[in-house]
């Protein structure tokens, strides 16, 4: 009877889709493994994948993803023209695999792509950015001294690629990849940047470029994480499809909302400095 | 005629050379194997990752339920075949309190899988993986962000224990990467490899 209520769990869940057949599938497999016992371990959603016996064969794969649920639950051995189900197995009713995983028990929790709508109406990081400034270690981009506190603090060159056509204008923000005090920390945001441009030259601004005031409550840039830490930082540059224009000494958590909202590309690099 | 036989003679030499490198060429390249016995036609593996985590540097993404399915086969005595499926369930990230997973998936299925040997140990390698992944969250530095994982993922695979690992090390011998923010990440995970259509509870092993 427990596999019966697992199942019908399970199959409470319409399985419309490819990846509730392959849920199915597999918690067919766990209840075959069960093996009929009532102590409710085939509801408690974790079981060895592959631990069916005789009396449980495998669901139709062939039948697509999406498994036909009341035959594969009741099917036995050798569906599907297979010789080995069951009958061939070499360790009998023997556990073969020892790991428990955990199985979803339905299709609430299903995680999507996102949708071509989805992605209409959000902010795709397509473009490429990356900073010849920064030496890459171990394929993650580390940031010199030079460009930190624990030197001149200067801005780094970056370069970028695939600006969508029709894009008004450049936003680039550097923040810390994790927020300080439950708040997300900007270390430099600075707009106005010509939507035709590919570059910024390492310690100069851009012709009408406007910087706003980053979380150190200056006007600039600043990369300073606590002495002795190591920190991430989120270099992306935001192409707006319109101009927002934003006035020297902005808030960057304001405009980085209506950023948001306006459903631009971006280009993200992140970048890693340990303090000394 | 002594000279044409000479040159007949070189060319059997020659021949039988190159049929022992093929022959050794062959017996090095890793196959689908079901109780010792090379894998014939298809079979469909399907499973639950045991554990497995996506650390783009300073954020950690994290799926409580990570399925897939993968059809197999031998190709001129090497193992392939390829990811169909890549259902995820419940995904979080190690920032819960600022980040959410908005909507995470898998994309431009089916990707294609190989085996290789690297160092005598084999390896499958899963190529053209492309997850999408749509980050929440207004103190998120992601939040409101498609970000576009992308490239080729090697792991290694243990017959005792019938898994695919893949780890840092496993990508390290391998070549192969997975890049999003123009960075290397990590994907890290344990997979089982059972087969679950023809030879079901028949050990799986690559050789």
């Amino acid at each position: 009877m427990a596999q019966r209520t697992a199942a019908e769990r399970l199959l409470a869940a319409p399985a419309k889709t490819a990846g509730a057949g392959l849920c199915l599938a597999l918690a067919v497999a766990a209840l075959a493994g069960c093996g009929g016992s009532s102590d409710g371990s085939g509801s408690q959603g974790t079981a060895s994948t592959a631990t069916g016996t005789a009396s449980a064969g495998p669901p139709d794969p062939s039948s697509g993803a999406a498994a036909k649920p009341a035959s594969a639950a009741g099917k036995g051995q050798g569906d599907g023209g297979g010789s080995s189900s069951g009958a061939g197995k070499p360790n009998g009713g023997e556990k073969k695999h020892g790991t428990p995983v955990t199985l979803p028990k339905s299709e609430a929790g299903r995680e999507h792509a996102p949708t071509a709508a989805e992605k209409a109406n959000s902010t795709i990081a397509d473009m490429t950015l990356l900073s010849p400034s920064f030496p890459m270690a171990e394929g993650i981009a580390a940031i010199p001294a030079p460009y930190t506190c624990d030197g001149q603090n200067s801005t780094p060159a970056l370069r970028w690629a695939g600006v969508p056509t029709g894009t008004k204008e450049l936003i680039l923000y550097v923040m810390n990849a994790k927020p300080v005090n439950g708040r997300l920390f900007f270390d430099w945001a600075l707009a106005g940047i010509d939507p035709r441009s590919e570059s910024l030259e390492a310690g100069r601004l851009p012709a009408g470029a406007v910087v706003g005031t980053n979380s150190f409550a200056r006007q600039g840039y600043s990369i300073c994480p606590e002495p002795g830490g190591a920190e991430t930082y989120i270099f992306a540059l935001f192409a707006l499809p319109e101009a927002l224009s934003p006035k020297p000494g902005f808030d960057p958590r304001a405009l980085r909302e209506e950023i948001l909202g306006v459903s631009g590309d971006v280009g993200l690099l992140t970048a890693i400095y340990a303090r000394g | 005629m002594r000279r044409k036989a000479t040159a007949i003679g070189a060319a059997f030499a020659a021949l039988a050379v190159l049929c022992a490198m093929f022959a050794t060429a062959a017996s090095a390249t890793p196959a689908w194997k079901f109780e010792s016995k090379s894998l014939e036609g298809t079979e469909v593996v399907l499973g639950a990752a045991i554990d497995s985590s996506l650390t783009i540097p300073g954020l950690t993404t994290k799926c409580a339920n990570f399925l897939y399915k993968v059809t197999i086969k031998n190709e001129a005595g090497t193992g392939k075949g390829e990811v169909t499926e890549v259902p995820l369930y419940n995904c979080t990230t190690d920032q819960p309190e600022v980040c959410t997973v908005g909507s995470i998936g898998a994309e431009k299925l089916p990707w294609p899988v190989k085996l290789t040997t690297v160092s005598t140990s084999n390896y499958i390698v899963i190529e053209g993986v492309k997850v999408a992944i749509k980050y929440a969250g207004i103190e998120c530095a992601l939040g409101g962000v498609t970000v576009n994982v992308t490239g080729t993922a090697g792991g290694i695979v243990d017959n005792a224990t019938e898994t695919a690992t893949f780890n840092s090390t496993t990508f390290g011998a391998t070549g192969t990467e997975l890049r999003a923010l123009a960075t290397k990440i990590l994907w890290t995970g344990v997979f089982p490899t059972e087969a679950f259509q023809w030879h079901r509870e028949q050990p799986l092993s690559v050789s």
